[in-house]
This record gives C-alpha cells, structure tokens and sequence, in this order.
C-alpha cells in the first residue's frame, strides 16, 4: 500500500511543475480577466466594480457588432476556401504515386512561414499599382484590383491570403485521413463498376467527413481569433472593413487601455471561439463512422 | 473494369499536371519573395515585374548595417530558444504522468490554452508584468511564449509515450523503480524521435508568435517577427529591403520544415486525427 502511495506521489510530482506553470500562466490570467471585465478602470487607474456595464456597452456598442460580423464573414469565406481547396489538393496529392519529400516540404512550406512574413511578401505581391500579383491579372485580360487598400475587396483578399498560407494544411490533414481509408471499400466499388466521380461522392467524400471535420475545427480556433496577418497588412482598414474582433479587441486594450471593457471582449470573442469548437465536436461525433 | 489502362494514363497524366500547377501556385509567393530580396531597387518595382535581373546582395547589406536586425535576431533565438527549453522541460514529464494514469486535464487545460485567443491573457500578463517592471524584459517574453511551446509539448509527446508497451514500465517496477526512474532511466531513451519532434515544433511556433511580442518587448528585446512592422514602415520606399528582412526571418522555420517533414503533420494537427 505505502508502495502505491509513493508511485502516486512520484506520478504527481512528474506533472507538478507543468501544473504550477498553468495555474500562474493561464488560470490565474484566466480568471483576472474575467473578473476584470466586471470592471470599469478609472483615469487614476483604480478598478471600480462595475457589474455587467462592460457587457452592456458591449451590446450597445456599433463597432462590436461591426468586428463580429466581420469575424464570421472572413471566417465562413476562408473556411470554405480552405476545405475546398484543401481536399481538392489532398485527392491530387493521394492519386500521385509517388511523393518526393521535396513535394511534401513544398506543401508543408505557407503554414510554416510567420504570419508576419507572409503579410509582408502579399504586401508587396498585392501593391495596387507595382504588384505582381495585377499583372498577373493583366496577363490574362483581366482589371486590376485594389486588393488590400479596397474597403470591399479586403476581407475576400485577407481570405485569399490566408487560403494560400493554409489549405495545404488542410490537405495534409485530409490526406491522412484518405491515407487510413481501408482499401476494400475501393476494390468493393470497382468490382461494383462504379464510376470515378460515383466513387469520390458517395464513398470517399463521406468516409472523409470525419477527418474534414477535425480540420474544420483546427482553423475554426485560428480564423475566429484571426490577428496577425490583418494587424501587420491593413490594421483593421480600410475604414475599419477588417476590423475583426481580435484586433478591434487588442486596439481597446493596448491602444486605448480601456482594460476593463477589452476584458469584456476578449471573454466574449474565448466564449465564441469554444462555442464553435464544441458545436463542431459534436457535429463531428454526428457525422463518425 | 470500367476504365481501360488508357484512360488511367490519362488521368493519371491530368492529375500529374494539376498537382504541378498547384506546386506552383504555392511555391510562387516565397519564391517571388527571395527573388525580389535579391533585386536592385530599380529592379525591384519595374513594371511589368522581371524574372531575369542580375542578383545582388545588396539588399542584406543594408539591412543589417541600417538596421538592428542581427541584434533583433539574437533576441528571437533568445526567446525561442528559452522558450523551448521551459517547455520541454514542463511538458514532457507531465505527457509522461498523464499517459500513464489516463488523468487528462492537463492535456484538456493545454487544449484550452491554444484556443483562447492570446488577447485574452496578454490583458492580466500586461498587468503582472507592468506590476514587476517586468515589461521589455526576456523572462516576460520567454515565459509567455512559454506558454506556447508547452502545450505543443505535452500533446505531441503523449502518442510517443502511448506507444511504450505497458511491459517495459512493469519490468522497471518489478526492478523496484518507481515512475521517476522509470521516466528517466527507461521511458525518456525511447522517445528521442519525440523529443526532436516536439523541440522543432516549438520552436518553429515560439520563432513565429507576434502578439505577446508586440506588447512586452520593448526596442531592446523585440524580436525579428515583432520588429517586421518596423521593416514594413521602411519598406514602404524600400521593397528589396523589406523582402530581404522577410526571406531571413522565414528561414529557421523554412529550415527545420525540411528536416522533420515527415512526422511534422501528425505532430501540427496535435494527436486529433487518430482514428
């Protein structure tokens, strides 16, 4: 018995500091901001109990309801950019027998790159009057486009962007899952005769929901909280057109150091963000197999 | 048999052809990138862009000798480095207990963690921090860009400590080890892939983290990735500095992608593709 005590007394201590770093780093930080968004902070930077006042500033607030619905348009446009073309490109990846690393470090190569470098690199590529990106446009016909410094081009484009950078993520994602479908199933429709597109959406697109799901919720959690590539290319501009809820958040924070009212935000923006993911878990335990 | 062999080859030729496209379409901006961190200014910004110039190194010369670039690098690998070195250190030991008494709120508290948006604790770190005089500091950037690495850690350990068979711990404890001893003496040897694994991951998620950065460091400390903005107020005159700036701060990562390429998927998407 004293035996098993101590195995449990050393499993404990095994995790006890990674335990301490998370309650000083994350709970604590955790639970002050909540109590802080209960808070109104006085010019003299005293905190003042202000009970629900932030969140019903909040509700009253136009520029919030601006950043959510920006939110979830750049967030439905890239999801959707991403699945598409990140399946599309798991399906061309798997027919190809053969795989070079060097194919593979290719693909692995956007998501790896900071945020940051890819706002500069588009910046450049996307210059409305220099950019490759317009004569690439003028090479086949097409007008030019403002891109980024366009109030109703910049959410699609900041969507673009992010597609480049992250449905080969996708992709890798969807090809291990069409890596791990049981072959019978195929051998089962050839011999039934079906066709190749007969096979794609009726056997292996619905096999495939489950893995599509995981990697809907991996880039839920990121495109909800989308910051870095908007902060660094438009800062929320043109005229607040991508003025997500992250950055009109941190803007309230570290700009105006209205703490207790970011506080208030960030609570909200963590509340919706972990409402998606639970709502996608179910829906993906809906669609298992 | 529905399809001759012809009509595989030729789809086989299509498919051939759409993934090459596709190589390019994602290869096309870095390599725009590189490309123009080696042009001369003129160069730089002709229109109709050019493919054929002739390269100079120009570019990086004045960026390191106009900027504190090599000084803002020390700092990132600082960061990145300290901040590996604290999650390694935290992370592996707690995916150790945690595959083997199945208690999983640590993993759960991880998961957590990497979901909130990182505004929701910079708000009482700032505070903490500005408490201690602690902003602009190294120890507040590495620990909360610890705060990164370590989840990273712990997740991607776990499978590899999952995959010890359960004989090699009863062995060690009919030996009269206790988990410690095992930990160290017999578990740890094994998961030296892991380890690798784990270590590049974080560091490549620590080189590239903005946010905390950008509100904690101050001119002294900042890293490469929270300095860029500065390169990118330069840049507005200067795209072949800019791009250059660009090309060497996406290297470390670019660098140990190609290394571990192949566990790096399963490692990225954190355990939640299994089954």
């Amino acid at each position: 018995m004293e035996k098993k005590d101590n195995t449990r007394l050393e499993l404990a201590s095994l995790s006890l500091p990674a335990l301490i770093f998370t309650i000083g780093m994350i709970g604590f930080p955790f639970l002050y901001t909540i109590w802080l968004s209960f808070h109104a902070v006085t010019p003299a930077q005293q905190l003042k109990f202000n009970g629900l006042g932030n969140y019903s500033h909040l509700a009253a607030d136009g520029e919030f309801w601006h950043g959510l619905f920006v939110t979830f348009e750049l967030y439905f446009l890239s999801l959707a950019l991403q699945l598409i073309f990140g399946v599309y490109l798991a399906l061309l990846l798997f027919r190809s027998k053969r795989l070079p690393g060097i194919v593979r470090s290719l693909f692995i190569s956007p998501f790896l790159i900071p945020g940051v470098v890819t706002g500069m690199m588009w910046l450049v590529i996307l210059d409305p009057s220099l950019g490759a990106a317009n004569y690439v446009l003028s090479l086949f016909g097409l007008p030019p486009s403002e891109w980024l410094a366009s109030p109703s081009w910049v959410v699609p484009t900041v969507a673009i962007i992010d597609t480049w950078q992250w449905a080969p993520y996708v992709a890798l994602i969807v090809l291990g899952g069409l890596q791990s479908l049981p072959p019978s199933v195929y051998e089962a429709a050839e011999i039934d005769g079906a066709s190749r597109s007969k096979t794609l959406f009726r056997i292996t697109l619905p096999l495939l929901l489950p893995t599509i799901m995981t990697a809907t919720i991996l880039r839920s959690v990121d495109l909800l909280r989308f910051f870095d590539l908007i902060y660094i290319t438009t800062q929320g501009g043109p005229a607040n057109a991508s003025d997500t809820l992250n950055i009109y958040g941190f803007r309230v924070g570290f700009e105006f150091f209205q703490f207790g009212y970011a506080s208030a935000l960030m609570v909200t923006l963590s509340v919706i963000v972990l409402g998606a993911v639970l709502t996608l878990n179910r829906l993906r335990a809906a669609v298992a197999w | 048999m529905l399809d001759s062999p012809k009509s595989d080859r030729l789809f086989n030729l299509l498919n051939t052809l759409q993934l090459i496209l596709a190589g390019v379409v994602v290869a096309a901006p870095t390599v725009w990138m590189v490309l123009s961190s080696f042009k001369q200014s003129y160069e730089v910004t002709a229109y109709p862009p050019t493919l054929i110039f002739s390269p100079t190194v120009s570019n990086y010369i004045t960026l390191s000798q106009t900027t504190p670039f090599l000084h803002y690098g020390l700092n990132s690998i600082i960061v990145t480095v300290a901040s590996t070195a604290i999650g390694i250190i935290l992370g592996t030991p707690a995916a150790f207990a945690v595959s083997w008494t199945r208690v999983t709120w640590p993993a759960v508290v991880a998961l957590v963690a990497r979901m909130a948006p990182g505004t929701l604790f910079l708000l009482p770190w700032y505070i903490m921090f500005r408490h201690f005089d602690m902003i602009g500091s190294y120890w507040s950037l590495i620990l909360t860009h610890a705060v990164i690495t370590m989840p990273i850690v712990l997740w991607v350990m776990l499978p590899f400590f999952d995959n010890i068979p359960h004989s090699v711990f009863e062995a060690g404890q009919l030996d009269g080890c206790g988990p410690v001893k095992i930990f160290r003496r017999i578990a740890l040897p094994l998961v030296s892939t892991g380890l690798a694994v784990s270590s590049i991951l974080a560091f490549v998620f620590s080189w590239n983290y903005f946010l905390f950065a950008l509100v904690l460091s101050n001119s002294d400390t900042k890293t490469l990735v929270a300095a860029s903005f500065n390169f990118i107020g330069e840049g507005s005159t200067n795209w072949g500095g800019l791009m250059a700036a660009a090309t060497l701060i996406a290297l470390p990562p670019l660098i140990l992608a190609v290394v571990v390429q192949r566990w790096l998927v399963s490692g990225l998407t954190l355990g939640a593709v299994k089954g």
